[in-house]
């Protein structure tokens, strides 16, 4: 019964660290309403807002075209119901912002559509009144959303274009930009299903992703332990190897699963999500998808030896399952066959799933899914015992 | 039979052998140290002892087990003390001590009491439900020491339990592994402390390059260097050696000094009765003496003389 102690104790470290609880609990129930009322127009929502219009002045000193789609097509006239903006110059801005009249304040620089062209990280510069906070990350993740989703756009085209047909990579951004937001803003729903809100987006597409982050956060501390005293001190305790890495799987299981009830009730209780009409279909999928995470953590903790080569692969593994699994842009951003072959993610599968359940679908509809995503769990953990069984001959050969 | 059986331990790390065909046996009861300087080989073989990772050859037996064989029947019988602090520092010390309680099978009642227990054992029944990040180096150390002892061990093994701690909590820790001692519970004590393995131990060991260069009872040990104390002398330049040992009245044999950077040392019997002579010798052999010191015999003496390496270097 140690590996249930263990558990525990995972548990209650996790539990007392505030910073984690903060990043775990509030931060996807507050991302899903930002990102639920900021994208409501673009999914075709006809939802009441829970946030309050605000005022932006934009100071756009790009050279190239996404300065201009950002400024005018997303900020000026994309979320008309959410953003009032106002172009302006540095000083305006700041005279604006000194005496409340705009909340807040967004410079574009001028190497913004270079930047994004070449793939780097697009930095702009967003100041906020105080009392502005909300709307400051608001705009934040529109931006983030916006660089992100041009980027794609943008590496789609240069994969899309031949080659040698170098007049052709010069056509304007700008027809891109637009593309997506075409794209965005088309409903992925069938004649017979019913259509899926921003908020119910996004709850889903958040909370699988926080639900990775938990499983990343723990499989950090499990690695963190790992290069302590403490680890070697376990091992010569009466814990076995096995019981230790059936008891961080059951830790990391049981504080994810906690995390997903609570995004579905916050959800559900705060923005009025709908997660379908099948209660056990939502249940079944979820503790399969955080079985499956939980399963991959474990075996990730067993292969990597140092904290320092996890943070720096896993956080990016992390962003890029999420990015490709539909947690950041929407799906319907992306191709159908791309949204087929990203299903060997669990996280993709997952979000997909959960999609079809708030669409409409029955328990029969994610049975096969759920199979997948235990399976993918089980098999993680067979690899994990297997890799600790190999690491111990090993050490005895 | 010892509660401790080690014959011929060695240990390899690709080409380097960390433990060279160590064996000795601690009988129950006894409390012994095992002494050397840092990369001496004690924490490899503590390590293999606890059977963290097993020896490349040789062997283990704890209470008569095998250790490599039925490691976690072994190591039921052992507590360890590691040498830094294992503890779980966002819970408080009695949570610590329930973890560590529950991960040797201990449950309940019986869990509670010896909880109880240890916390007198180990001072801080005042301070048990505070977190142990709060804790001062040395209760930290007591709460490691308590975490080792809540299965009631047949062998308790310490690694250097003291280092960087404050002379109060070093004393609390020492007074209570003599008093585990004398309540029955065996001790490997392991430290490059010459006073504390004095103090608490009975049989010694000295490990110097992966091997076991001397062991027995501290008189035993002592009579290796014959009694005979350490004059140190301290200069700013060196001396000739030869001309020092050319003096008769000194007589001095040349493996009983050891000269090392601006640092000499002498080992005879009658330090007193030489000590003008050796002054005048040392100053006309071309040295500027800075300090003396006069030495009784000890461990260090010891382990100086067997490997003219001091313990701490």
């Amino acid at each position: 019964m140690g590996f249930w102690w263990l558990a525990l104790k995972d548990a209650l470290i996790i539990g007392r660290d505030r910073k984690a609880l903060l990043t775990l609990v509030f931060m996807p129930i507050l991302l899903i309403g930002i990102l639920g009322a900021a994208f409501g127009n673009m999914l075709g929502d006809e939802e009441p807002e829970s946030i309050k219009k605000f005022s932006v002045a934009v100071v756009n000193l790009d050279e190239g075209e996404f300065g201009g789609v950002l400024q005018k097509d997303v900020l000026m006239e994309g979320l008309p119901e959410l953003v009032s903006a106002q172009s302006m110059t540095e000083k305006e801005m700041e005279e604006q912002l000194k005496q409340q009249k705009m909340s807040v304040g967004i410079i574009i620089p001028s190497d913004f559509t270079n930047h994004i062209i070449s793939g780097d990280e697009a930095e702009v510069k967003i100041v906020s009144i105080p009392s502005a906070s909300i709307q400051s990350m608001i705009v934040e993740n529109i931006v983030s959303q916006f660089t992100q989703s041009a980027a794609v756009n943008v590496i789609g085209r240069q994969m899309a274009l031949p080659a040698n047909t170098g007049a052709d990579s010069d056509v304007p951004a700008v027809a891109v930009q637009e593309e997506s937001f075409k794209m965005m803003k088309e409903e992925a729903v069938s004649q017979d299903q019913q259509p899926v809100s921003s908020f119910q987006y996004y709850a889903a597409g958040m909370g699988v992703m926080f639900l990775m982050m938990t499983v990343i956060t723990g499989v950090s501390a499990m690695i963190e332990e790992k290069e302590q005293d403490v680890y070697n001190r376990l091992l010569v305790s009466q814990l076995t190897n096995y019981e230790y890495l059936f008891g961080k799987f059951i830790g990391l299981l049981f504080m994810s699963s906690v995390q997903f009830m609570i995004i579905i009730l916050g959800t559900s209780a705060l923005y009025g999500v709908h997660w379908g009409e099948s209660f056990a279909g939502v249940t079944l999928l979820g503790i399969a998808f955080v079985f499956s995470v939980s399963g991959l953590g474990v075996l990730l903790g067993s292969l990597v030896k140092t904290e320092k080569t996890f943070n720096a692969v896993g956080m990016l593994v992390t962003q890029i399952m999420a990015a490709v699994g539909g947690s950041m842009v929407p799906l319907y951003a992306f191709p159908d066959w791309l949204n087929e072959l990203v299903k060997i993610l669990p996280n993709a599968l997952a979000l997909q799933t959960f999609l079809e359940l708030m669409s409409g679908g029955r328990l029969s509809n994610v049975l096969a899914e759920s199979g997948a995503l235990f399976a993918i769990g089980f098999g993680s953990l067979a690899i994990a015992a297997m890799v600790l069984s190999r690491r111990r001959r090993a050490l005895h050969a | 039979m010892g509660i401790l059986e080690v014959r011929n331990l060695t240990k390899r790390f690709k080409a380097f052998e960390a433990v060279k065909e160590v064996s000795f046996t601690i009988e129950k009861g006894e409390s012994y140290g095992l002494l050397g300087p840092n990369g001496a080989g004690k924490t490899t073989t503590i390590q293999m002892i606890s059977g963290l990772f097993p020896p490349t050859s040789g062997t283990i037996e704890v209470g008569g087990i095998d250790m490599v064989g039925k490691p976690k029947r072994a190591q039921g019988l052992l507590g360890i003390v590691p040498q830094e602090i294992a503890l779980y520092q966002s819970m408080s010390a009695r949570e610590n001590l329930i973890f560590w309680g529950k991960m040797y099978g201990l449950n309940g009642n019986h869990l509670q009491k010896r909880v109880n227990e240890v916390l007198g054992i180990i001072g801080l029944e005042d301070c048990a439900r505070e977190k142990v990040e709060t804790f001062s180096g040395g209760m930290k150390r007591r709460v490691n020491i308590g975490a080792a002892i809540l299965h009631n061990p047949d062998l308790l093994i310490m690694d250097e339990p003291t280092v960087g701690i404050d002379p109060q909590s070093r004393t609390h820790i020492l007074e209570t592994v003599k008093r585990l001692n004398s309540e029955g519970m065996t001790i490997i004590y392991t430290s490059h402390y010459m006073e504390e393995v004095e103090y608490l131990c009975e049989k010694i060991g000295i490990m110097d390059h992966g091997q076991f260069i001397t062991s027995g009872t501290i008189t035993e040990l002592r009579e290796t260097i014959g009694d005979r104390s350490r004059i140190v002398m301290k200069f700013t330049q060196k001396p000739e050696l030869e001309r020092v040992i050319e003096n008769p009245a000194l007589a001095i044999r040349k493996e009983d000094l050891l000269l090392k950077d601006s640092e000499l040392t002498i080992f005879h019997k009658d330090p007193q009765v030489v000590l003008s002579e050796l002054i005048q010798s040392v100053t006309a052999a071309g040295a500027e003496i800075t300090s003396v010191e006069i030495v009784e015999p000890n461990l260090e003496s010891v382990f100086l003389h067997l490997t003219g390496r001091s313990l701490r270097d």
